[in-house]
């Protein structure tokens, strides 16, 4: 006899379903293995490389994986394991507490190298980058972690923190930064604001996803409208309600 | 269903698992119901709501004007369309009625002839349900904003009492003392829960971002405080070392079984702690509004299988997966902010109060009968027998729903 042994939580398909096999509005997949990885590789490629003269790596928001993904929490657990596995490793972006830049880690060591060229703080950072642990799962260092494990000088630490790559946190302890990310945080938030500034000026404070993205930007907006679009669904800035013309953007009063 | 039906009678299944999966369904299909109304009594907004453990008959609620009020939530008159009547009120008119808002009630857990709630007013009365008279009243120094008997105690009957003051006060029903004091928070103590497995424990949250599990019969402080991070250092800012929230932390839920806690802050997050290590599982739900300044509170299923969080989110209520995360519906019909929801588990059924006034029931939906059924002999006979099921026959759970007959 077999007989396979379901979860009850299967039979009721806890998220409910309208009309069985049509999701209207829906971007993502329901079923199926969630590909974290490839929905990482298409956030990335919405990233405006030419807007930093290719000195940045391409830099994701974790929330915006969110606005893709229905499950948060097996989204965090795949990013765990990325991170684990060395591939990946996250940035605390320092406007929000919960906002954290994703980058893949070989982009960030070859951009970091390329961009420390010529400089008298490349050796330096170049030992730094070595020495970091492969599968870098941390997001700042502390004082006695700089001297005692990476044994590096008080000098040299000063010199990581000028060349970018470490950023002051408090009083003996740093987070891991991209260098020369305080444009990217700039052109971000100025962005973000006026996205969310064209949805809340909408009639009614909503629009239709598809019709947003069609729009054109003001000067304020450098990146491609669909990143930001992803970052204030994830972000929960906005509601995103299925209707039957498609995925209708709401203004959430905060 | 039909497969989860055929298992149990071949003894292929566990009894349990019939129950479960029935229960499961009957939650994923709440709605509110024209036929159910409870009585609208209170003049201000709804601050808290208790059923009582025992039967699950009765129904307590206590409001922002001081008034107390008793529901009888059985249906014994035959009718479908039923209103929760109020069966006595501790009514401003009363000499013994709270001065300012009550924020807490909660039946004593081994029988409803004697109930505690506690109020704005720095008082925490024990009223006698007979007289509707306190036998006795706790006086304190700050407003109280929560307080909890434990549900399971037999060898102790403290009420936790969660005050303006840092410090928590345990008083003794029984000798009427108040020495026992739990020191450790550094802020106002915005809520109190004893852990539904074990008689000892309890936990507490406040608005310095901190919650702490505690066993009283411990001298020293408490066990541990909940560390959102986990203990790594590396996630916060360091002047954020154990915190649970980013914010205050207003509303604490265990669950059924005692396993896991659930805890929400002004972070706008809700995260779920294993009770027993105090570890962050890291269920991520995503934004969960929260915007009380006061306690908040919220409830877990029981007797589901995956079990399912609601918590009030401004003027509707939000249903959470608890293990998983996902929001499975918001259920809406307050028309202003709800304060407070509590689960029958019984008859899988929720009830919430808010600020405008109303107690909302929200009922499975019963399932609509097959059209062949309906076209066979004796559609009175049907009737009846629906009628005869609300009558006499209402037992707990799954055979509650509508029509008598599975294929």
């Amino acid at each position: 006899m077999n007989r396979k042994r379901a979860l009850i939580s299967d039979t009721f398909k806890v998220k409910k379903r309208r009309n069985g096999t049509q999701k209207f509005g829906a971007v993502s997949d329901g079923d199926g293995p969630t590909d974290i990885r490839a929905t990482l590789e298409y956030l990335m490629t919405l990233f405006p490389r030419k807007l930093f003269n290719d000195t940045l790596p391409q830099i994701v928001l974790k929330h915006q994986l969110y606005s893709i993904h229905n499950d948060k929490t097996l989204v965090d657990k795949e990013l765990n394991k990325l991170r684990e596995q060395g591939e990946l490793l996250m940035f605390q972006l320092g406007f929000d507490a919960d906002t954290f830049g994703l980058v893949f880690a070989s982009d960030y060591k070859a951009k970091v190298l390329a961009g420390e060229e010529g400089r008298a703080t490349r050796a330096t950072v170049e030992k730094f980058l070595q020495k970091l642990p492969s599968p870098c799962t941390d997001l700042s260092f502390t004082k006695d972690k700089m001297l005692r494990e990476f044994l590096f000088t008080d000098s040299e630490i000063t010199q990581l923190v000028k060349s970018g790559v470490l950023t002051v946190r408090d009083a003996g302890s740093w987070w891991l930064s991209i260098p020369n990310s305080g444009k990217f945080t700039k052109y971000f938030i100025q962005g973000r604001k006026a996205v969310l500034g064209m949805v809340k000026k909408s009639k009614y404070s909503e629009v239709l996803k598809a019709q947003l993205e069609e729009r054109r930007t003001t000067s304020h907006v450098k990146f491609h409208i669909k990143y930001h679009i992803h970052d204030i669904v994830g972000a929960e800035l906005v509601e995103s309600i299925p209707t039957t013309s498609g995925i209708l953007l709401r203004f959430v009063e905060p | 269903m039909l497969g989860f039906l055929t298992a149990r009678q071949a003894g292929l299944d566990d009894p349990l698992r019939l129950r479960r999966a029935e229960s499961t369904r009957r939650v994923l299909s709440l709605k509110l119901n024209p036929d159910r109304d409870v009585d609208r009594i209170h003049g201000n907004g709804i601050n808290t709501i208790d059923i009582e453990a025992i039967e699950g008959r009765y129904m307590l609620s206590g409001g922002a004007d001081g008034v107390i009020v008793v529901y009888d939530l059985e249906n014994y008159s035959g009718q479908l369309q039923y209103t929760c009547k109020a069966v006595c009120t501790v009514g401003r008119s009363s000499k013994y009625v709270h001065k300012f808002s009550v924020e807490t009630v909660q039946w004593y857990p081994y029988d409803t002839g004697m109930f505690v709630s506690s109020s704005f007013d720095k008082t925490m009365k024990v009223w006698d349900t007979e007289t509707l008279k306190p036998a006795e009243v706790f006086q304190f120094e700050g407003n109280v904003y929560s307080h909890h008997l434990s549900p399971i105690a037999r060898k102790h009957s403290l009420i936790a009492v969660g005050t303006k003051e840092p410090k928590i006060q345990l008083c003794d029903l029984k000798s009427g003392s108040r020495i026992h004091v739990l020191q450790g928070h550094r802020a106002e103590v915005l809520s109190v829960r004893w852990s539904p497995r074990y008689e000892h424990i309890l936990a507490t949250a406040s608005a310095d971002s901190k919650v702490k599990v505690w066993d009283v019969r411990r001298a020293s402080g408490c066990l541990f405080t909940l560390d959102q991070h986990n203990g790594d250092k590396s996630k916060a800012s360091s002047e954020a070392v154990n915190t649970a929230h980013d914010g205050r932390v207003n509303g604490l839920c265990f669950t059924g079984d005692g396993l896991y806690l659930l805890t929400t802050g002004t972070d706008d997050r809700m995260r779920l702690w294993n009770s027993a290590t105090g570890e962050n599982t890291l269920v991520n739900y995503g934004k969960v509004c929260n915007e009380s300044r006061k306690r908040l509170q919220f409830t877990v299923s029981r007797g589901c299988s995956p079990e399912f969080v609601f918590v009030p989110c401004g003027s509707s209520v939000a249903v959470y997966g608890l293990h998983t995360g996902e929001l499975v519906t918001m259920l809406r019909g307050h028309y202003n902010n709800v304060d407070c929801c509590e689960f029958h588990p019984d008859y899988q059924e929720l009830y919430s109060g808010g600020k405008d006034c109303n107690i909302l029931a929200w009922v499975p939906v019963i399932r609509a009968s097959d059209v062949e059924e309906e076209t066979k002999s004796a559609n009175q006979l049907q009737v009846s027998r629906e009628i005869g099921y609300w009558q006499f026959d209402r037992p707990k759970g799954f055979l509650a729903s509508g029509s008598g007959s599975e294929t």
